[in-house]
């Protein structure tokens, strides 16, 4: 039977594209059977350069949700918790500065950078992420630079009072910085980005506060604040692992899942949770046994486990949904009527 | 074919410069600003001429992509591109697995052919997507990418539900069809259109298009070819998910798969506020809990 055949039939009662799509032998509405146009892409990948657009999403998790655990810290946390929010507040600098980088390299014209600023608009989030980056810029600088003369100068010890102040805009945008960048995925038309919208986006929520919680378990001396940043980081990860089994299902309702089955989704599969939550969950829970001499290099062992995972979970991720638009039975199955909202 | 009463102005071999407003000459239409324009393509009288691929790099001065052979029947553009803007795609059917037989279907005798084109949606994604303001809504209802201030992102590239706007290698700014946004500004029919000898491609006003599509079609309909369809019209496969209708619509005879078309493409900025939703949800409970871990922490 050619494609006539089958078009010919469905086309009798109603348009071509309402006809049932034809389904695999064992049921499942995985992929699209139908035909395609010689096997050629329907989408184009985005044309981003992943591991340094992977780079960016990750230094702006660490940053934004270190901003504002440090400031949360620093605010409820009592005087023992001023030296981890000394520690955010230079975390909070990483986006502002490599990240902001990372981004302008990435662009195919860079000179043009400041055209970002033209405009503000609600529909484009890579508009809203570049305000987000902006407000908290504009936090996290005046606010390490008035608490770094309050620490080092007698004479200005009066600006720590200011700088909590300064730095409120930065702990809100920071929440947004930590996930807006999965709405930025979500809103393409990439199948396995534009599949699983919310899941995406607290699966990224949870990873950027696993990566700042462990970033800020790395240097802390206290046992108690550890213990905290380890019960936070395990309980991030767990929402992160959760949101991963959410954001799978999504992709098989809606027939898409195969775009994790190339090297880019076994990267996931072993990076983002394997290395990234199997791994510390395990080392965390281990600390919770061992000798108190051992927890720190158990704690420590984790929290660079969850932020290499962290990193690799964005660049995986920017990875499958390439592989997503690049093959044709993959973007036709996910623009069937069935995946219509 | 009827010509226009106008044309008689123009009986001279040479003429001191471009006619006013040719395209009521050549396409029957005014183009003036404030009105939506849109493309018909009629893929049953398409004859995969090529003539719009050409009048198209030729009028936009685009370079030439891969030149060669792909192997998929006589179809060696392979896709739209930043430096193709019209793209002819041709369909073999004969026979089961590409094999010839002797048992041709009456019409359109086992081939398709169909120009492929930007579909200026009407909630274009691209243009949603795009964080610079470089695409925008044209006064003539289209699409276009102002190259003065494209930096290159490449957002609008996966916001584009069919695979249409591209990133150029060479001078790294997004490009796509403009509709021949500075012919419109000057009265000239898109060149594609213009150039198309068997009117497969027609340029008009949208609301005028999609009657004549219509009727197109009942008249198909009405010789038997009952597989015929728009698609992108309002309510038809192609104007789904909220991205309204295409002003770029197609005639088609077989399911848009087909034609490398998304059955139901949808409009990625509609995920936003999901997506920002459930995050900011995820940030406040994890600020919660924070908070209460430390406030319970503390000597």
């Amino acid at each position: 039977m050619g494609l006539t055949g089958k078009m010919g039939r469905a086309n009798e009662e109603r348009p071509a594209v309402l006809a049932p799509s034809p389904k695999r032998g064992d049921g499942r509405a995985s992929g699209w059977t139908g035909p395609t146009y010689y096997g050629r892409p329907q989408l184009k990948p985005a044309p981003f350069n992943n591991w340094v657009v992977g780079g960016y999403i990750f230094l702006a998790g660490l940053s934004g949700s270190s901003s504002l655990l440090g400031h949360i810290a620093e605010l409820v946390g009592g005087p023992e918790s001023e030296r981890l929010a000394r520690r955010a507040r230079k975390y909070a600098l990483l986006a502002p500065t490599i990240g902001s980088a990372l981004l302008i390299e990435d662009l195919h014209t860079p000179k043009r950078f400041y055209n970002m600023l033209r405009v503000a608009k609600l529909r484009s989030p890579m508009s809203i992420g570049t305000w987000i980056l902006m407000t908290f810029s504009a936090g996290a600088f005046p606010a390490a630079v008035l608490h770094f003369l309050a620490d080092h100068l007698k004479a200005f010890r009066w600006l720590r009072r200011p700088a909590q102040f300064v730095q409120a805009p930065a702990t809100l945008a920071g929440a947004g910085l930590s996930v807006y960048t999965a709405a930025l995925m979500s809103a393409t038309s990439t199948p396995s980005w534009a599949s699983a919208p919310q899941a995406l986006s607290v699966r990224y929520g949870a990873s950027s506060v696993a990566s700042a919680a462990s970033a800020l378990m790395l240097g802390e001396r206290s046992p108690k604040l550890r213990r905290t940043l380890a019960t936070l980081t395990c309980g991030a990860l767990v929402v992160e692992a959760a949101a991963s089994a959410a954001q799978a299902a999504a992709h098989r309702a809606k027939g898409v899942e195969e775009a994790s089955g190339g090297g880019w989704g076994r990267a996931e599969t072993i990076f983002a949770l394997g290395l990234g939550v199997l791994a510390p969950v395990a080392l965390l829970g281990a600390s919770l046994v061992a000798p108190r001499a051992r927890r720190r290099v158990l704690h420590n062992a984790a929290a660079l486990a969850t932020i290499g995972g962290s990193a690799m979970l964005r660049i995986a991720t920017l990875g499958v949904g390439d592989d997503s638009a690049t093959r044709p039975e993959i973007s036709l199955r996910f623009a069937q009527p069935a995946n219509l909202p | 074919m009827n010509m226009h009463p106008r044309t008689q102005e123009f009986t001279a071999s040479v003429l001191d410069g471009p006619m006013r407003d040719e395209s009521e000459l050549t396409a029957h239409v005014l183009v003036r600003p404030g009105k939506s324009y849109g493309f018909f393509t009629d893929t049953t009288v398409c004859i995969g001429c090529k003539a719009c691929e050409v009048a198209c790099k030729e009028w936009n001065n685009l370079p030439a992509d891969d030149i060669g052979l792909t192997g998929d029947s006589y179809d060696n553009t392979g896709a739209l591109s930043a430096n193709t803007w019209r793209h002819v795609n041709f369909i073999e059917r004969s026979g089961d697995g590409g094999v010839r037989d002797n048992d041709q279907t009456p019409f359109q005798s086992g081939w398709l052919m169909m120009s492929d084109v930007c579909k200026h949606c009407h909630n274009p994604p691209c243009l949603e997507a795009c964080p610079t303001g470089a695409l925008f809504k044209t006064e003539f209802d289209t699409v276009v990418v102002q190259q003065d201030v494209c930096n290159g992102c490449g957002y609008c590239v996966p916001a584009c539900p069919f695979g249409v706007v591209d990133i150029s290698k060479i001078d790294g700014k997004a490009h796509k069809c403009t509709l021949c946004y500075d012919r419109l500004k000057g009265g000239l029919e898109p060149a594609c259109a213009k150039s198309c000898p068997t009117d497969s491609i027609q340029f008009g006003e949208l609301e005028v298009l999609q009657e004549k599509a219509s009727k197109r079609l009942d008249e198909l309909h009405a010789r038997g070819v009952e597989t015929a369809y728009l698609y992108g019209v309002p309510g038809s496969p192609g104007a789904t998910g909220d991205l309204g209708h295409l002003n770029a619509f197609f005639l088609l005879t077989d399911r848009p798969e087909v034609y490398n078309l998304p059955a139901a493409p949808t409009r990625a900025s509609n995920r936003v506020a999901p997506a920002l939703k459930a995050g900011l949800a995820t940030m406040l409970g994890f600020a919660l809990a924070a908070a209460v871990l430390l406030v319970s922490g503390r000597e």
